[in-house]
């Protein structure tokens, strides 16, 4: 075995090992399994009971079969006067009485509570409002139910056709909204990613090299073996994070509603191009290997690891800027912000996939990014090996531009 | 198999680090590199380690250009401690010498063998972070030779270290000694320097003050140091011909001399041809040499 691989295959197995890493896995992993039995849990710890709704119909229109009871709302129909149910309000045998009538040919619906509704209650009551009052609407002009019906389920047929021969297909907007959830988890994967395994190769570097362990290794293997020993070790110990996390959603999915949820992401992802999953991953591997590098690098300018995070910050600060702005596009991904973002090496793997899932981007747009990011990463890892042999060996006090400067001054 | 450094130059910027350094090391010798805080061993040292580059000279194994051979064949004690403080120590050794190419089952001999030395058997699968200072250092001084080198840098190796552990560790460098293998250390306690060197680099700011055998050092001073038992009064030893000093320790007079010579002219006046207790005539001690050859006076 040689060095190289003695030294990831320490570095692995202590980082795998390590409390940190099976407790921050299984809090990603217990998270997931939040947020995709949120509903099972919600049920076991609050027991809220369907919400209470009296119907009063004044109006000359059979309106009764829209308002139809669910699991959260029940609806009936009482005979007694609107005074008698108001009375019943006041003494909580319903949580509302909804009062509809004509007039001016339209609809007019009076909600009345005792205890104000939450906001949720008054959305769900309101939308069946809503539609009833486009049926009492269809009534008002004496048309047939299947009439009626074409009304109601009537949906344009949309398709795109771009008439300029360069530039790339139009995508339709089931495209884009499968892009944009794609490229919403691709940024978040890739946050969560820098933010974990940044903060930890920093201190690795940062804890031997204030050990002084540095010192004895260096004397059996170069600082350049040392430095990709690290990347790769990371690297690897975020490839096995993310097969556990994914690997664990995946079996979700697939075992939990008979597979629906999984039918709905396998429907997001038919949408998606196999050039966009190239992009993704490549994106994605390259941005986290841009960081591990210049977390590296960082951690080897400090003394001790106590100083680690002070040099951590200007790397996580550059994740976060990149985040909120791939955030931002989400609502709209056409903004000037979001194209100057998604060429820029350290914010393009977030922004980047955005543009190409959920814009009509030329072909030849993700390619130069994704150069200036490959051209970016072979740069910065050539830099910062000549830089870290220097660095690694030489210790100072204050700020990260003071710690630049001493390596300079001590090491030419 | 030597080690020769010639003409060695580090210089920084603002300052020079080691300055036209010169000296050899032959096989199985025991070299000594002392020197005041900051006098340039520790830059000595990681410049043969190749950590750092020399400004100019020449660094050389056997003729080879250090640069150029297996780091394999080197050891190396850094002065600040240095181990994984989450390994467990046998874990921390055979990771230490795998690394540096050694096949796990020689390993694990050599791992029992200086375990039982050092004492460390009841720490082999504790935690490094646990073990008291003392017994980390023993830890990291096993990691520096596990894997055999040919030559070995100790640096400050006895510091911290309680007598007793640092009888283990002069006879474990005796040991590797006997076993052929070079070893350059420094030390701040010329007492162990002494007892273990063979020969010695006296550095002062990065200049080589002496470079040479331990024996050649001292005969430069002489033998002037003279210790006596005597009833003669402290008075008259000071007015005798050539008595630089007289200090009293407990029941005996140390004498320095201005030179050798005057020690028979001594003898006769305390003895008066009678008895006498105690009378010996000595070189003086490294760590009067040092102190006079750094700046401080002789004793």
């Amino acid at each position: 075995m040689n060095k190289l691989w003695i030294l990831i295959k320490q570095l692995y197995k202590q980082k795998v090992r390590a409390k940190s890493f099976i407790l921050m896995t299984l809090l990603y992993v217990a998270i997931i399994a939040v947020v995709m039995f949120w509903s099972e849990i919600k049920g076991l710890f609050v027991n809220e009971e369907g919400l209470e709704v009296a119907l009063v119909n004044e109006t000359s229109v059979e309106l009764e079969p829209i308002f139809l009871s669910n699991e959260d709302i029940t609806f009936s129909f009482p005979t007694e006067s609107i005074e008698t149910l108001y009375k019943q309000l006041e003494e909580e045998k319903f949580d509302a009485v909804v009062v509809v009538e004509e007039e001016d040919e339209k609809l007019k619906a009076d909600i009345a509570t005792f205890v104000p509704l939450k906001f949720n209650d008054q959305s769900t009551i309101s939308s069946f409002v809503q539609y009833a009052g486009k049926i009492y609407g269809i009534q008002q002009l004496n048309l047939t139910a299947s009439e009626a019906d074409k009304i109601l389920n009537a949906e344009a047929i949309i398709t795109n056709t771009n008439l300029n021969e360069g530039a790339a297909d139009g995508k339709s907007e089931d495209q884009k909204q499968s892009g944009i959830w794609a490229s919403y988890f691709v940024g978040i994967v890739i946050y969560f990613f820098i933010m974990a395994f940044l903060s930890m190769i920093t201190t690795d570097v940062a804890s031997e090299k204030g050990s002084r362990a540095l010192e004895m290794l260096l004397v059996s293997v170069k600082p350049g073996t040392h430095f990709q020993s690290k990347i790769i070790g990371i690297t690897l110990l975020a490839l096995t994070q993310f097969v556990i996390i994914f690997g664990f959603l995946f079996v979700l999915l697939r075992v939990t509603d008979d597979g629906a949820k999984w039918e709905m992401v396998e429907s997001i992802l038919n949408e998606l191009s196999y050039s966009y999953v190239f992009y993704v991953i490549a994106f994605l591997f390259l941005t986290i290997v841009l960081f591990l590098i210049i977390g590296a690098l960082f951690g080897s300018l400090v003394s001790k690891v106590e100083e680690a995070s002070q040099v951590m910050t200007p790397g996580i600060m550059i994740a976060l800027v990149g985040f909120y702005v791939m955030i931002s596009g989400v609502a709209n991904p056409d903004t000037l912000l979001i194209k100057v973002f998604s060429y820029i090496p350290l914010t393009s793997g977030m922004v980047m996939p955005l543009r190409i899932g959920a814009t009509d981007i030329s072909t030849i747009e993700p390619m130069i990014s994704l150069a200036v990011l490959i051209i970016t990463v072979l740069a910065l890892y050539i830099v910062s090996l000549s830089f870290y042999k220097r660095s690694v060996l030489t210790y100072s006090s204050g700020g990260v531009i003071q710690k630049i400067k001493t390596v300079f001054k001590v090491t030419t | 198999m030597t080690l020769t450094l010639e003409h060695v130059v580090k210089k920084y910027k603002d300052f020079i680090a080691v300055n036209d350094l010169s000296f050899t090391i032959g096989k199985g010798e025991i070299f000594g590199l002392i020197g005041q805080n900051g006098a340039g061993k520790t830059t000595t040292f990681r410049m043969i380690l190749d950590l750092q580059d020399q400004t100019s000279g020449m660094i050389a194994w056997d003729g080879t250009p250090i640069k150029k051979i297996n780091r394999d064949y080197l050891g190396y004690l850094p002065e600040e401690r240095g181990i994984f403080p989450q390994m467990k120590v046998e874990e921390q050794l055979l990771f230490f010498g795998e690394l540096r190419g050694m096949k796990r089952d020689e390993l694990k001999k050599e791992i029992d063998f200086w375990i039982a030395r050092f004492d460390l058997e009841e720490k082999r699968n504790s935690k490094a972070e646990t073990l008291s200072k003392g017994n980390q250092q023993k830890v990291q001084l096993i990691a520096s030779f596990i894997h055999k080198p040919k030559f070995l840098i100790l640096d400050e190796p006895f510091s911290g270290l309680d007598p007793v552990n640092r009888d283990l560790l002069k006879n474990a460098i005796l040991l590797l000694k006997e076993k052929g293998v070079t070893i350059l250390f420094s030390s701040h306690q010329m007492d162990n320097v002494e007892e273990l060197c063979d020969h010695l680099c006296l550095l002062k700011r990065g200049v080589s003050l002496f470079s040479g055998s331990l024996l050649d050092l001292k005969k430069q001073y002489g033998k002037t140091k003279l210790t006596l038992r005597t009833n003669v009064s402290l008075n008259d030893l000071k007015k005798m011909a050539g008595v630089k000093e007289v200090k009293v320790e407990r029941d005996e007079y140390v004498l320095t001399l201005l030179d050798e010579s005057f020690a028979e002219s001594i003898f006769d006046v305390v003895s008066n041809g009678q008895y006498i207790e105690k009378f010996s005539l000595d070189y003086l001690s490294l760590d009067a040499i040092f102190k006079d050859k750094v700046g401080g006076n002789v004793e």
